[in-house]
């Protein structure tokens, strides 16, 4: 933090270059939250100005001022919440899911080779088939209802964390293994103690792109296949050429999924403070 | 048959205290090692016809250049791989796993990057399923010992590789191994603290009175600490010749300087010389 901040007054100002403490302005702008909100407000004021010269056509694309307005409204009248819990309760239930399967394939085929030749195959050819092209068969398998999204949910998601679980167990340290071996170590302590916490810092980057191809299939599910959630709520606005509510909706999937990175980040930098990627 | 063969120019006088001549604890009968299949023009001699006996509380170098085979010896005694031929005995029983009665100290280290210094040192003893405070206890004086106090809540990262090689040795030392095992295992430090580290070690063995195989490419090192110095050859892997070692225990600085040690050491130079070009 101090090395960037001090690199960060050379740049700005180098006839400051033997000033101990930078400007004021500089120290702020160092903070890498507030330059988040900065990128953010020029976005959307850019957005806005255009709107209000008439750069930007408000039949195609409603200017963020008539976007929050629509979501107050929408929050107001409660209907916003019902289809944001919708949303979140299937994509929960399905990235869990994937968790477990893609967690669970992923350690058996890291540790056991021969598995993983049979295995492994079938993983990757599945692999490049989108969750969009596999709705036909969703709806025919599972009907119009939550199952559906569930399904496509974890589609989206298990191949993400597979991956990464196989990948992590793959790379683990021959040396800390034969460590954990000549110790002693008992089979839940080298699966407890050792393969899960060294895998961790390749898993959880996993898990966290996991949960967003996952929050981008549970929306995908319900534009077709589901009478709630913000799927659902773009959809039927659309049909209502309320398309104030259709960006609105988009903005919400944006922040929400923007929200749950973040966070799912912070854990990781926290479990995995001790790996190298992490450090800084 | 090579061990027999090479020299033992004189009878072995018992230099380290506990050694009784009789008392074999690690016999090594013509082990071989080949990568690869045997026969094929990919096949790899890594060991051939390697014959060792060490005494139960004798302290071994395995010197030699690398590629002489002389870690994947070690490995083979710790059991993390198998020999191709031959066989090793402890105590007159085959080895066929790694376990803590032969413990390992690697040249990269291999501490658990997710757990401080303290629980490195535990993880021997939470395996054996000693309760936590009996545990940290023992932990807390092998810390001592290695002169880490201090340090028993910073993790791995946060220590130098110095210090992390003493953590290793504590943890290592920790099931109260009958043998050390120890790759190279100053290869990484600077040399000041590798000078410092061997008197650590010749002190730490010599208190202990375990029986010790040290695998190094240093001479000096090997003569320093060593009851008997077993000169490795390359390409295939076999035993050269053995030096044995007069000084007294504990080794403390002062013998680096003692005409035998220092004519030894050169006259190791000058008989290994023309194989360590060759290596390079």
């Amino acid at each position: 933090m101090e090395a960037k901040a001090d690199a960060g007054a050379l740049m700005a100002a180098p006839a400051l270059r033997q000033s101990a403490s930078p400007r004021p302005l500089t120290r702020i702008l160092a903070n890498r939250s507030v330059r988040a909100a900065l990128g953010l407000t020029a976005f959307f004021g850019l957005w806005q100005v255009l709107s209000s010269v008439g750069v930007i056509d408000d039949f195609l694309l409603p200017s963020p001022v008539a976007v929050a307005r629509a979501l107050w409204d929408l929050a107001v009248d409660g209907s916003l919440w019902i289809h944001l819990g919708a949303s979140l309760q299937r994509v929960a239930v399905g990235f869990v899911l994937a968790c477990i399967a893609g967690l669970a394939l992923g350690l058996v085929c890291g540790w056991w080779r021969t598995i993983s030749d049979y295995v492994r195959p079938v993983v990757e050819a599945l692999r490049p088939i989108p969750p969009l092209a596999w709705i036909p068969i969703t709806i025919l398998w599972f009907g119009l209802g939550d199952a559906a999204s569930y399904f496509l949910v974890f589609l989206g998601a298990f191949f993400p964390a597979f991956v990464a679980t196989y990948t992590a167990v793959r790379s683990l340290d021959r040396n800390q293994m034969n460590a954990a071996l000549c110790l002693g170590a008992k089979p839940w302590q080298l699966f407890w103690d050792v393969l899960i916490p060294a895998s961790l810092p390749i898993i959880l980057p996993g898990l966290r792109i996991a949960l967003g191809v996952g929050w981008m299939c549970v929306v995908t599910a319900e534009l077709i296949a589901a009478q709630t959630g913000l799927g659902y709520l773009i959809q039927q606005s659309r049909m209502l050429f309320q398309i104030n509510n259709v960006v609105a909706g988009m903005v919400t999937i944006g922040l929400v999924g923007f929200a749950m990175s973040a966070i799912l980040e912070r854990v990781e930098r926290k479990v995995n403070a001790w790996a190298p990627s992490e450090r800084n | 048959m090579a061990a027999t063969s090479a020299l033992v120019s004189q009878p072995y006088q018992g230099h380290a205290m506990t050694a009784d001549p009789a008392d074999i604890q690690i016999d090594i009968r013509n082990v071989g090692k080949v990568y690869g299949t045997k026969g094929q023009d990919n096949a790899v001699i890594a060991l051939d016809g390697v014959t060792l006996k060490i005494r139960r509380g004798e302290f071994i170098s395995l010197l030699g250049p690398s590629g002489c085979g002389k870690s994947t010896l070690l490995g083979i005694v710790a059991g993390f791989q198998a020999a191709s031929s031959g066989q090793i005995l402890q105590d007159g029983r085959p080895i066929t796993r790694p376990g803590p009665s032969r413990t390992v100290v690697f040249q990269d280290y291999a501490l658990f990057g997710w757990m401080t210094v303290q629980h490195n040192v535990e993880f021997g003893l939470k395996a054996k399923g000693m309760p936590k405070a009996e545990r940290a206890e023992i932990a807390r004086a092998l810390i001592a010992t290695v002169h880490l106090t201090g340090f028993e809540d910073k993790y791995p990262h946060e220590m130098s590789g110095g210090m992390k090689q003493r953590a290793a040795i504590a943890r290592a030392l920790a099931p109260d191994p009958d043998i050390l095992l120890m790759d190279e295992p100053f290869g990484a430090l600077d040399a000041q603290t590798r000078v410092l580290l061997q008197e650590e070690i010749a002190r730490i063995s010599s208190d202990a009175g375990k029986t010790v195989i040290f695998v190094t490419h240093g001479i000096d090192e090997a003569v320093f600490l060593a009851d008997r110095v077993v000169v490795m050859s390359p390409r295939p892997g076999r035993v050269r010749e053995e030096v044995l070692v007069p000084l007294p225990r504990p080794r403390t600085a002062e013998m680096r300087s003692d005409p035998w040690f220092v004519s030894t050491v050169n006259d190791l130079w000058e008989t290994l010389k023309p194989e360590w070009q060759k290596g390079e």
